[in-house]
């Protein structure tokens, strides 16, 4: 093809790419306004999760955001594992392995700190296992973490004595009343401890992916493996490490949650490997690694959380999987409009 | 050419990964079921073999699907909805029309099998909506049939408000759950189930459409160059998937009387399962039916034993993800070891 | 110490493979801060020299000093450590990062694994400004184009202090413009203590270019001189071909004239209104080197392209996907026989009908015993060497593999059998078997198109030969014993 035409090409493309660029860059900010208003502006007659049937009330978004604690904890972390272009969709389940044996310390007499740092230490040796699988046996990661998914789904429902369904305290042996403080004690602003130290590890996860050399190598592997590993990258020793990041974070959100619930409930993490995969989706995350925004999947999962809760009060319980169903076939085809690996010019 | 020539031409050639790994897993279900036997009082009893056999024979059917997608290198994550929505549908279908004050007990009057056959195509609108973002979007496979499960499975709950819906049915409605072979316990879902894995297996080693899908597994770039379009069979595969789902979610509902929204939880998982017991390779272009069927009876040992040892439900899923988890790792040192 | 005058001294480099002597007896030197060229055709052993190089390959004996000193590399990164950087045709830079990013990977600084902005990486910063200052270093390398792309290479290689960078066909994608750029930069490499190596069939580039140049053929090393001492292109030809005896070719009547392809002003990202006919029972021959278009041309016309234009086929117009094309009657043998033509963990057996399942089934049925036979057909037709059918194809030889994928298409029944390298990394008996063949098929009245970057080979065997560069159709004419091969690669080299 001859110099001028190859060069107007050029141009055109770079245009739309401007334009494209910039929708890819501010959409999901947009999206989550847009939620907002729609649900403020709704007649909330159901349910009384919000007080006085306000969406925009101190009260509500208290509650929404004390409640949306593990998913924008756990979007964050499956986002850069996401960006080097591997997977983990046995979150939920870690998360919920995680909440019981947190719970069950509690239960059992232990300190806060104490639990927090077996819990973590649970939650990096599940990541350790995923890592092993993925990694080192290069079991493909989807078959890999869908088993570890029923392994530990498994374990913690084998924790959870018989004839109950959690971890929680009964006649015998009492739950200590102030496990709920990390996760709904006001704090600040209303807000928790477990909220404020969500948006501190998610400060942290953003400075790892913008300003990290564990941030870049992410993306580098997910862009191209062949080149990274020609610049001398351990690929295998990295990924690894992103799954047992993603193990703690998990362990947060575990701890998160169960301090909110005031028990360990085997079942709780059912269904967030697929509210992760949304958030992630929604904020642009390429599934084919390299590109990513942990911010930008935080506030992917923002919009879950309106989605499920709010639309909770507005519509019966029972359209909670159909209205997921639906986000997530909309993420998935907002995310092919809009990132689509780059036409080489 | 001469005969001997000939003959030697047509010898030789080693076992194939594949059936390598299908006399393993037998292997690995013999030992399984010894040791069940030492466990278990009774184990052993034909009565017990033969409720192996059947017990799971909805898991099998959807192994069937499941197992062509994964030698392809795809998933189908969404049959578990699709059993739930076509059961509540051809209940819905059919309930008599505003018979009663409670919404969940009137439907559309239809005769049972319009019911029947409506329900199904709306399982086959689910494979399509997976076929097209899967074969003509692009889209990773494990994403879309997760959405599509949920799409399926909300459906089901919207139909019937998070229960279910068992009322002011048609005399026919119970008929297919409950014919079988008189004096046995075999009935027709298990009936179906075999003929399926017979048609399934002639499919897979004999006919043009199941070569097509292994070379499809094997070499997608090659296959294409070769002719063979891959996005039809894609398609095709997703289709058929969904179809399989459907019926068996017609026979659950007819067997139990009922359209349950919560039905078959899990089931896409234990499809998955029994797949990659019974061998199937999503690296692509190995695995089996059979292998498949192999896969199904061990899970079914274990299971059947964990009842037997009167073992909690929960362990025996524990259990379930333990044989899963060391099925995969030998599987991959077996390999391994072979090639080098 | 004293830097050498050569920076590279081989001696007597040989390389085998089984059947095959890729590198006899080479022996040269690459002066320090030249840039020095290297020419051959497929096949003189060029790639599989740079392979040895660059540790990719070990060598069978010889030896090789780097600086004065022996240089033995054991692997890619062995030799990268000791200073030889590589550019290969697939671009190496990760499209999602920035300039900097890129210019920066594996080489960072950090603090508790902060990344730090350094002296170090402000010096690897300079070096791509000093060598392109319109590429900004926050740039995503994504925006850049392909000749952009390979100058970050560049910096990269020589911000890591290589004294040897390798280039392998380097303008094959780029423009008329960014060529004129890229060779500032790569002769000013002289002043940054870099050496490079560059390959490239553009004979009009090794003169621009280059400072001294070698000339290699069928894996011997002919001649290396500084370029100021040849006098032109002819004589660059004449040692690139030697005095090399083409097995003769034996002129023939071609039997039909009827035209069976017609391509109408056929243009793509790649191909340059090209328009040519052909001959029922014609074997064709499509020459051209790297980056010629071969490969694109054989695509559009097997329908795996979009194009403009009109391509017709036994009078029809031909639909664009390579299902409708079989079936019309046309088969091709792909480039890459391992990834595109064969399903290699799959048997011999299993292979062969893929492209004409019908011949083999009825209403849908495969039948095991016609399945055999036509696989035992073909394994005496084509003499493939093998202890059975039920063989996998990965187990074959190269040349085995190449008969088995050409079972595969002529088992279509195909009128038109396209060729894409068709003897690419076989041995010398089975090119002669396959050559054969090729004949014999053409008696039969089929149609042969081969797309091929030997020169023997198309001289060996094709009746017409249609010359390709830089995906335009250049000339066309008849084999023949006029047929002058200095010409020929005049012409496909960029003349006119």
């Amino acid at each position: 093809m001859n110099t001028m035409k190859k060069e107007t090409l050029r141009l055109k493309l770079d245009r739309s790419e401007t334009i494209k660029s910039n929708i890819k860059r501010y959409y999901i900010y947009v999206v989550l306004v847009l939620m907002v208003l729609t649900l403020s502006l709704v007649k909330l007659d159901q349910g009384n999760f919000f007080e006085r049937g306000q969406f925009l009330s101190p009260d509500s978004i208290i509650n929404l955001l004390r409640s949306s604690v593990p998913i924008m904890i756990l979007s964050g972390a499956f986002t850069l594992l996401m960006i080097s272009g591997y997977i983990d969709l046995s979150v939920g389940s870690a998360m919920s392995l995680n909440a019981v044996v947190f719970a069950w310390m509690i239960l059992n007499g232990f300190s806060f700190w104490p639990a927090l740092i077996v819990t973590l230490l649970t939650g990096s040796v599940l990541g350790f296992i995923n890592g092993f699988l993925a990694m080192k046996l290069r079991i493909t990661p989807v078959i890999a973490t869908l088993v570890t998914l029923n392994l530990f789904k498994g374990l913690a429902l084998l924790i959870v004595p018989d004839g109950l369904s959690a971890i929680k305290g009964s006649a015998e042996k009492v739950m200590p009343a102030w496990i709920n403080d990390f996760a709904r004690k006001d704090i600040l602003l209303g807000l928790p401890w477990a909220f404020w130290g969500a948006v501190l590890v998610i400060l942290l996860l953003v400075i790892v992916q913008r300003k990290t050399i564990l941030g870049k190598y992410a993306a580098a592997i997910g862009g191209n493996r062949l080149a990274a590993e020609l610049s001398g990258i351990n690929t295998v020793n990295i990924v690894w490490l992103l799954y047992i990041i993603v193990g703690v974070f998990a362990a947060l959100a575990g701890v998160a949650r169960a301090s909110y619930m005031s028990l360990g409930d085997p079942l709780s993490g059912d269904g967030m490997e697929t509210n992760c995969l949304i958030a992630v989706l929604l904020g642009g995350t390429a599934f084919s690694g390299g590109e990513g925004s942990v911010i930008k999947s935080v506030v992917g999962s923002l919009i879950i959380i309106c989605v499920t809760i709010g639309l909770m009060t507005v519509i019966p319980a029972y359209w909670q999987t159909a209205a997921r169903g639906i986000v997530l076939i909309v993420a998935v085809v907002l995310n092919h409009l809009l990132v689509r690996k780059q036409v080489k010019a | 050419m001469e005969l001997k020539r000939v003959q030697k031409l047509l010898g030789g050639g080693r076992l194939s990964d594949e059936s390598f790994i299908t006399i393993f897993m037998c292997g690995v279900l013999v030992i399984v079921f010894g040791l069940a036997c030492l466990v278990v009082p009774n184990f052993y009893l034909p009565q017990n073999i033969l409720n192996l056999v059947t017990n799971n024979w909805y898991i099998v059917i959807l192994g069937i699907g499941v197992s062509f997608l994964l030698i392809t290198g795809n998933f189908d994550m969404s049959v578990g909805g699709v059993i739930a929505l076509t059961g509540v549908l051809s209940v819905y279908f059919c309930q008599g029309v505003n018979v009663s004050q409670n919404a969940l007990a009137n439907g559309l009057g239809m005769p049972y099998v319009v019911a029947v056959l409506l329900a199904l195509v709306c399982a086959l609108g689910v494979g399509a909506v997976n076929a097209f973002f899967i074969a003509k979007l692009k889209v990773p496979s494990i994403i879309v049939t997760l959405g599509t499960a949920m799409l399926a499975r909300g459906a089901a709950q919207v139909i019937t408000q998070g229960a279910q819906r068992n009322t002011s049915l048609p005399d026919a409605f119970g008929v297919l759950g409950s014919l079988g072979i008189p004096g046995t316990t075999i009935r027709l879902p298990v009936l179906i189930m075999i003929a399926l894995i017979i048609i399934a297996l002639i499919f897979e080693k004999k006919t043009v459409f199941g070569r097509r899908v292994y070379l499809i597994g094997a070499n997608s770039e090659a296959a294409s160059l070769s002719g063979i379009n891959v996005s039809k069979y894609l398609t095709a595969l997703y289709i058929l998937s969904a179809l399989l789902a459907g019926i068996t979610g017609i026979l659950l509902a007819s067997e139990y009387k009922a359209g349950f929204s919560s039905r078959a939880i899990g089931y896409e998982f234990d499809a998955l399962v029994i797949t990659l017991l019974g061998g199937v390779s999503i690296a692509g272009g190995f695995g089996s039916t059979l292998g498949m069927f192999v896969g199904a009876t061990i899970l079914s040992v274990v299971t059947s034993a964990s009842t037997g040892l009167l073992l909690s439900p929960d362990w025996q899923f524990t259990l379930k993800g333990i044989v899963t988890f060391a099925a995969i790792l030998a599987q991959r040192f077996a390999l391994d070891k072979r090639k080098g | 110490m004293k830097p050498t005058e050569n920076i590279l001294e081989i001696r007597a480099l040989v390389k085998d493979f089984p059947g095959v002597r890729a590198v006899n007896n080479v022996s040269f030197d690459i002066k320090r801060n030249t840039v020095h060229c290297l020419v051959g055709e497929n096949g003189a052993g060029k790639s599989t020299l740079i392979k040895i190089l660059t540790g990719a390959y070990t060598r069978t004996s010889g030896r090789i000093l780097l600086s004065g000193e022996e240089y033995n590399p054991r692997n890619t990164r062995d030799a990268k450590q000791k200073g030889i950087s590589t550019l290969f045709q697939e671009l190496n830079v990760v499209d999602q990062l920035t300039v900097e990013e890129n210019l920066t990977l594996g080489v960072e600084d950090t603090t508790f694994g902060f990344l730090r902005k350094t002296d170090k990486i402000n010096k690897i910063i300079s070096v791509l400004n000093s060598i392109e200052p319109s590429i900004k270093p926050q740039q995503l390398v994504s925006t850049l184009s392909v000749a952009k792309k390979q100058i970050v290479e560049i910096a990269k290689a020589v911000a890591a202090e290589s004294n040897i960078i390798i280039m392998d066909e380097p303008t094959a994608a780029i423009s008329e413009s960014e060529i004129e750029r890229l060779f500032t930069i790569i002769k000013s490499l002289r002043e940054k203590n870099v050496t490079v190596i560059y390959i490239s069939h553009r004979l009009d580039e090794i003169f621009k270019l280059g400072d001294y140049v070698t000339v290699m053929r069928d894996g011997k090393h002919i001649e290396t001189k500084p370029l100021t001492e040849i006098q032109d292109r002819s004589e660059l030809i004449k040692l690139m071909i030697g005095k090399t005896i083409f097995e003769q070719y034996i002129p023939r009547e071609v039997e039909c004239p009827d035209t069976i392809l017609q391509v109408k002003n056929v243009s793509n990202h790649r191909l340059n209104n090209i328009s040519f006919d052909v001959h029922a029972g014609e074997i064709v021959g499509f020459y051209g080197l790297v980056g010629a278009g071969k490969t694109e041309l054989a695509r559009a016309i097997y329908g795996l392209d979009e194009y403009e234009g009109d391509i017709v086929f036994k009078g029809q117009k031909l639909q664009p996907s390579p299902d409708k094309a079989i079936k019309a009657g046309i088969a091709l043998v792909p480039e890459e026989r391992r990834s595109q033509g064969l399903f290699t963990i799959l048997t011999i057996r299993s292979n062969v009908p893929v492209m004409n399942m019908s011949k083999i089934s009825s209403k849908g049925f495969i039948n095991d015993t016609t399945e055999r036979n036509c696989a035992l057909e073909y394994v005496d037709k084509l003499k493939i060497a093998t202890s059975s059918i039920e063989k996998e194809a990965a187990k074959l030889s190269g040349g085995n593999q190449q008969k088995v994928v050409l079972s595969k298409c002529l088992f279509a029944d195909a009128d038109l059998l396209m060729m894409d390298e068709p003897t690419r990394g076989i041995d010398v008996g089975a090119k002669s078997e396959i050559y054969n063949l090729i004949r014999r098929l053409s008696k039969e009245g089929k149609t042969i198109l081969i797309f091929s970057s030997e020169l023997p080979e198309i001289m060996n065997i094709c009746d017409s030969i249609y010359l390709l560069y830089d995906g335009s159709l250049k000339s066309t004419l008849r084999n023949g014993c006029e047929v002058n091969c200095e010409k020929i690669l005049h012409i496909v080299t960029g003349g006119e």
